[in-house]
C-alpha cells in the first residue's frame, strides 16, 4: 500500500522535533453504494479512498496530519509540517519492524468486488417487492445497499506494523405508509463485516416485511401520551440507549478528562446486579468487528460492567496515556481522515434469566418499545433522548394498542440504575456511531430490558 | 499528473469508450484545527486533501464514479466504475451535462488576511477564549471543547459541453462549550462563530453568552405535562426550519415525500412568515455562484407572505415540471450524486424583540434548544417530538429553567399558527445555513412529569 522504506522515512521525520511516538496510517478502500426508488435503481456510484494519516505524540500532546498524496516529496514534507507543532530536538530511534501476521477472525466468501452489480440489484428489487407488496397501503419503498472493502496497513515508531482488511455489507430498507393525508415510515438496516454473502445468509423476507409492517402498523397508531412510565426496551437495536447514554461515557475520551460520571469508579456499583456491559471486538464477522483496532492492536472482549460493578473502560493510546494504563484495543477511526480515539466496537447488555413474556407480564401499565430509532446524548450531562420507531401501551400484563411519535428523554447514569428486568434474548443490532474520529460501523444490542420509569414525551392531548 | 492533464487524458480515452458527454468536479481542501484544552493545545492537525468525480453519460445513462488517488491508474478506474454503475440504472428522469449559465455572479468568499494568519496567532485566540470562559464565573468546570479551524476550498466543475467553472473559499469556524457545576446540577452550553473577519470576533463577548447560557440552566427541573404558549428561540426554530427544509425539494416533491405537494401558489404559513434562501449573502457560510452542475445561483423566495412561491430545483427536476433550475443541485463531495439542498435558508426577520415577546406572556415556554432533531422528527409529515431546554416564563419575566421535557408538534402546523415573527435572526450550520428569528407560537404539547 506504501513502501515500508517511505514508511520509516516518515517516521523518522515525524520526531525530527522532539516527539517521542509517530504512526502511520495507511488506507485504501473501495466502496460501492445503490440506491432504488420506487422500485428503480436511482443511484450507482463508486470509488476510491486513498489517503494517509501521520500521528506524532510528545507526552499527551498529539498532532495529526492526513493527506491523499502518495508522492515520497510531498509526503516527507506534509510530516516535517506536522512535526513543525512540537518544539525540540530530533528523537534518535532505530526502527525494527515486526510485522504482524495473524489468522482472519472475518473470512470473507463473496468479496464485492468480484459480484457483478446486476446480482446486487437483484438483492435490492427482491427486498423492495417483499415490502412493496405487504399491503396496499405501502406507498413508497426506498433500498439502499453499500458495501466496502477497506485495507489499512498500521506502522508506528515502537515497531509495529501490521495489515487488516474489513469487508462490509449492509442494505437500508425504508417503507412509507399512507391513508389520506396521514404518513408513517418503518425502517430496518441489516448489516455484517461480511462480503455478498450476507445477503444469501439472511432472510431477506424478514427484514422486508418487518419494515413494511412497521409503517403500516403506525399508520393506525394512536399518539404517545406523554409523562412517566415504566419501559419495556425489546431485545437487539433497542440497545442503542445505552450505547448513547452509557458506552460513550465509559469511552477514554470522556474519562480521562473525568467528563464523564464513571470517571474514577472503577469497582464501584453503577447498576442493579441485573446489568453486565459488554463491549467485543472478536465476535465473527459482526458489524462492529475487526481483527485490529486502528492503532493496530488486537481486538479484544472488555467486560465494562459486571453485575452491576465498573470493571473497565474502552481506552485508546492516548487516553491510555493520559489514565497512566494499557490500551484496550478500542482506537477507531472513520478513515484516514480522522485521529482515532476510543470508540465501541459490538457492545451489548449481557442475557439475564427473565423470558420477555414474563417481562409483560410484570408490568400492569407502561410503554413497550419494539423497535427504537435514533437519538442523540449530551456526554458532558448524560442527558439523552431517542425515538421510539414502534411502540405500544402495555395494559395489564398485555401489550394493547400501538402508539407513535414517542420520544424518550432521561439521564444515561441514572436510567442505568433503573433497570428492574432482564431479559434472556440477546441481540445486536446494526448502527453508525458519531463522535470525534468520526462514523463508524458499531453494533448495539441488549435482550429485552424494562427500565422502572422514563420520561416519555408525546402529542397525544391531556 | 495535474489535474487539467488528468481531466484532458480522462475525456480522451472516455470517448473512445463509448461515453457521450462527461463532467469532472474536482475539490481540494485545506484544514488546520485546533483544539485547548486547560490553556494546552490538546488537538493540533493540518490537512491537505480532495479528489475527483467523473459522471457521464452511457447508453442514455449517467455513471459515477470517484477516486482520490490523481494518477494513471484513477483513469481506468473512473471510466470502469462509471459504466458499470451507469448499466445498472433504470431511472426514467436523465440527468445532462450543463453547457453553462450566461453569468455567474461574482462572491468574494476567501479571505486572504485569513489565510495569511499563523498557527501561533489561531492558538493563542483559542486559549484567550477557554481563559475569558473560566474568568467569568468559579462555576465554570471545564471548557470541554475551545477549537479553532481554518478551512478552505477550491471546487472546480469542466465538462466536454465547455463549461469550465470554479470557486474558492475559506472560513474561520470557532466552536466553544463549556460544562458549569452546581453540587451535582450539570449544565453545559455551545457556541459556534463562522467568520472571515476575525477582527469582528470577540472572545470576551462569545465566552460571556455561552458562560451566561449555561449558568442561567443550572437548577433546571422538568414541568407539568400540558399545552403552553411557546416562544420558539432563534437557533431552536432555525434546527426545525433545517430538518424540514427538505420539503421544498422539489425531487421529494415529484416522489411523494413531502407534505408539500401540489400546493404551489397556496398559502401554506401565516402571512406574515417569508422564507427565503440567498445563495449571494455574503456572510453566508453557504453562499455559491454555482451549483454542483453549473448552473448559476440566485436568490428566491420559497415562501412569500405565506404563500408557497416555488420548490428548489436542479436541472432534473425543473426539466419534470417544465421550469428552469433555481441553482439548487448539491453534492455532499466529489463521491456524492446530484440531489438538492438548501445554501442560505431563513425566515426574515419581524420586528419585535426577543425580550417584548418574553414580556407579552404570562405563563409560556421559551424553548433554547432542541435535541434528536435527526430522529424525533418526520421529514416528510413534519411531525416531531423531541427533547428541549429553556425557560418558563411567568408574568411576562423569565420564571426559571426547565429541562427534562419533550415537544411535540407539527412544523407545518407552527407555519400557519405562529403569531408573532421576532428580530432576532440567528444561524446554525447544518446540512445548509438556515436562520431563523424567534417565534411565537400558540400552544404545543409539552411532555414533562
Amino acid at each position: 500500500m506504501l513502501q515500508q522504506s517511505i514508511i520509516e522515512d516518515l517516521i523518522h521525520a515525524s520526531l525530527s522535533t522532539g516527539g517521542d511516538f509517530a504512526e502511520i496510517f495507511v488506507e485504501d478502500k473501495f466502496n460501492s453504494n445503490i440506491s432504488l426508488v420506487g422500485g428503480k435503481i436511482e443511484n450507482s456510484v463508486s470509488g476510491r479512498d486513498y489517503g494517509i494519516g501521520i500521528r506524532i505524540f510528545q507526552g499527551l500532546n498529539s498532532v495529526y496530519a492526513y493527506t491523499n498524496e502518495h508522492d515520497r516529496e510531498k509526503l516527507l514534507a506534509i510530516a516535517a509540517q506536522a512535526a513543525k507543532a512540537i518544539k525540540g530536538g530530533p528523537t534518535n530511534i532505530t526502527l525494527d519492524f515486526t510485522r504482524k501476521s495473524f489468522q482472519t477472525r472475518h473470512p470473507i466468501l463473496k468479496y464485492p468486488r468480484h459480484v457483478p452489480k446486476t446480482e446486487k440489484v437483484e438483492v435490492i428489487k427482491n427486498v423492495y417487492d417483499i415490502a412493496k407488496n405487504y399491503d396496499e397501503q405501502i406507498s413508497q419503498v426506498s433500498v439502499s445497499y453499500l458495501d466496502e472493502d477497506q485495507k489499512v496497513l498500521i506502522a508506528n515508531s515502537e515497531g509495529k506494523f501490521v495489515e487488516d482488511q474489513r469487508v462490509r455489507s449492509r442494505l437500508g430498507i425504508q417503507a412509507v405508509a399512507t391513508k389520506g393525508t396521514e404518513m408513517q415510515t418503518g425502517f430496518y438496516g441489516p448489516g455484517a463485516h461480511k462480503g455478498f454473502e450476507f445477503f444469501d445468509q439472511i432472510d431477506l423476507n424478514h427484514y422486508g416485511s418487518e419494515a413494511a409492517r412497521i409503517a403500516v402498523t403506525m399508520l393506525h397508531a394512536d399518539e404517545c401520551p406523554s409523562g412517566q412510565f415504566p419501559v419495556i426496551i425489546d431485545n437487539e437495536f433497542g440497545g442503542v440507549i445505552f450505547h448513547e447514554a452509557c458506552g460513550h461515557g465509559l469511552e477514554a475520551a470522556a474519562v480521562a478528562k473525568k467528563n464523564s460520571v464513571f470517571a474514577d469508579r472503577i469497582g464501584e456499583k453503577v447498576a442493579p446486579d441485573i446489568v453486565t456491559y459488554i463491549d467485543d471486538g472478536t465476535l465473527a464477522n459482526e458489524w462492529g468487528s475487526a481483527n485490529v483496532d486502528d492503532e493496530g492492536e488486537e481486538a479484544r472482549k472488555n467486560v465494562l460492567i459486571e453485575n452491576g460493578i465498573l470493571k473497565g473502560y474502552l481506552i485508546d493510546k492516548l487516553g491510555a496515556r493520559r489514565m497512566g494504563t494499557e490500551s484496550t484495543g478500542s482506537s477507531r477511526r472513520e478513515s484516514y481522515k480522522y485521529a482515532p480515539t476510543s470508540r465501541m466496537t459490538n457492545t451489548f447488555i449481557a442475557s439475564g434469566k427473565s423470558t420477555p413474556e414474563e417481562i409483560i407480564a410484570n408490568t400492569e401499565y407502561g410503554i413497550y418499545a419494539k423497535y427504537m430509532g435514533g437519538g442523540s446524548v449530551n456526554p458532558a450531562t448524560g442527558d439523552y433522548n431517542f425515538a421510539i420507531n414502534e411502540g405500544y401501551i402495555v395494559r395489564d400484563g398485555k401489550i394493547a394498542e400501538p402508539v407513535r411519535g414517542a420520544t424518550l428523554i432521561g439521564n444515561g447514569p441514572k436510567t442505568l440504575q433503573k433497570v428492574d428486568m432482564v431479559g434472556n434474548n440477546l441481540a445486536h443490532g446494526q448502527g453508525m456511531c458519531g463522535a470525534s474520529s468520526g462514523s463508524i460501523p458499531a453494533n448495539v444490542g441488549q435482550p429485552t430490558i424494562r427500565v422502572s420509569e422514563i420520561t416519555v414525551g408525546g402529542r397525544k392531548e391531556q | 499528473m495535474d489535474i487539467i492533464q488528468f481531466k484532458d487524458k480522462l475525456f480522451e480515452q472516455g470517448k473512445q469508450m463509448g461515453f457521450l458527454d462527461m463532467e469532472v468536479y474536482y475539490q481540494k481542501n485545506g484544514k488546520f484545527s485546533t483544539k485547548i484544552y486547560k490553556g494546552e493545545v490538546d488537538d493540533y492537525s493540518i490537512a491537505n486533501d480532495g479528489g475527483i468525480s467523473l459522471r457521464g453519460i452511457y447508453k442514455g445513462q449517467m455513471g459515477y464514479a470517484y477516486a482520490e488517488k490523481i494518477d494513471a491508474d484513477s483513469i481506468q478506474l473512473l471510466l470502469d466504475e462509471a459504466i458499470d454503475n451507469a448499466n445498472i440504472l433504470d431511472s426514467e428522469d436523465q440527468e445532462t451535462i450543463f453547457e453553462g449559465s450566461p453569468s455567474y455572479e461574482k462572491l468574494d468568499l476567501y479571505s486572504e488576511k485569513l489565510d495569511l494568519l499563523s498557527s501561533e496567532e489561531k492558538i493563542d485566540l483559542a486559549k484567550q477564549l477557554e481563559n475569558e470562559c473560566f474568568s467569568l464565573s468559579d462555576k465554570v468546570d471545564s471548557v470541554n471543547y475551545c477549537v479553532f479551524q481554518e478551512l478552505n476550498s477550491e471546487r472546480m466543475i469542466a465538462n466536454t459541453k465547455g463549461l469550465e467553472v470554479s470557486e474558492k473559499g475559506n472560513v474561520a469556524y470557532i466552536f466553544v462549550s463549556v460544562v458549569v457545576k452546581e453540587g451535582e446540577d450539570i449544565k453545559n452550553a455551545s457556541k459556534l462563530t463562522l467568520t472571515r473577519d476575525l477582527s469582528s470576533f470577540e472572545p470576551a463577548l462569545v465566552a460571556k453568552e455561552v458562560v451566561n447560557e449555561a449558568l442561567s440552566q443550572l437548577g433546571a427541573d422538568s414541568i407539568e405535562s400540558k399545552k403552553y404558549p411557546i416562544i420558539l428561540k432563534n437557533k431552536a426554530a432555525a434546527s426545525l426550519l433545517q430538518v424540514f427544509s427538505s420539503s421544498f425539494s422539489a425531487e421529494n416533491v415529484q416522489k411523494g415525500k413531502s407534505r408539500l405537494q401540489g400546493k404551489l401558489g397556496r398559502e401554506i404559513a401565516n402571512e406574515i412568515i417569508t422564507i427565503v434562501d440567498d445563495p449571494h449573502k455574503e456572510d453566508g457560510f453557504a453562499s455559491r455562484s454555482f451549483d454542483s452542475e453549473g448552473v448559476a445561483t440566485k436568490r428566491i423566495e420559497v415562501v412569500s407572505k405565506g404563500v408557497l412561491n416555488t420548490f428548489m430545483h436542479n436541472l432534473k427536476t425543473a426539466k419534470k415540471d417544465n421550469v428552469t433550475s433555481t441553482g439548487h443541485g448539491s453534492k455532499g463531495s466529489y463521491k456524492g450524486t446530484i440531489q438538492l439542498s438548501p445554501t442560505n435558508m431563513f425566515i426574515e426577520p419581524g420586528e419585535t424583540s426577543y425580550d417584548d415577546l418574553v414580556k407579552g406572556e404570562r405563563e409560556a415556554i421559551v424553548v433554547t434548544d432542541l435535541q434528536g432533531l435527526h430522529s424525533g422528527a418526520n421529514p416528510i409529515n413534519g411531525d416531531f417530538s423531541l427533547a428541549a431546554n429553556g425557560y418558563l416564563v411567568r408574568d411576562g419575566k423569565i420564571d426559571r429553567p426547565v429541562n427534562q421535557i419533550t415537544v411535540a408538534g407539527n412544523f407545518f402546523t407552527i407555519l400557519e399558527q405562529v403569531e408573532t415573527v421576532g428580530a432576532d435572526l440567528e444561524f446554525t450550520l447544518s446540512n445548509g445555513y438556515i436562520g431563523s428569528p424567534s417565534l411565537k407560537i400558540k400552544s404545543l404539547s409539552i411532555g414533562g412529569k
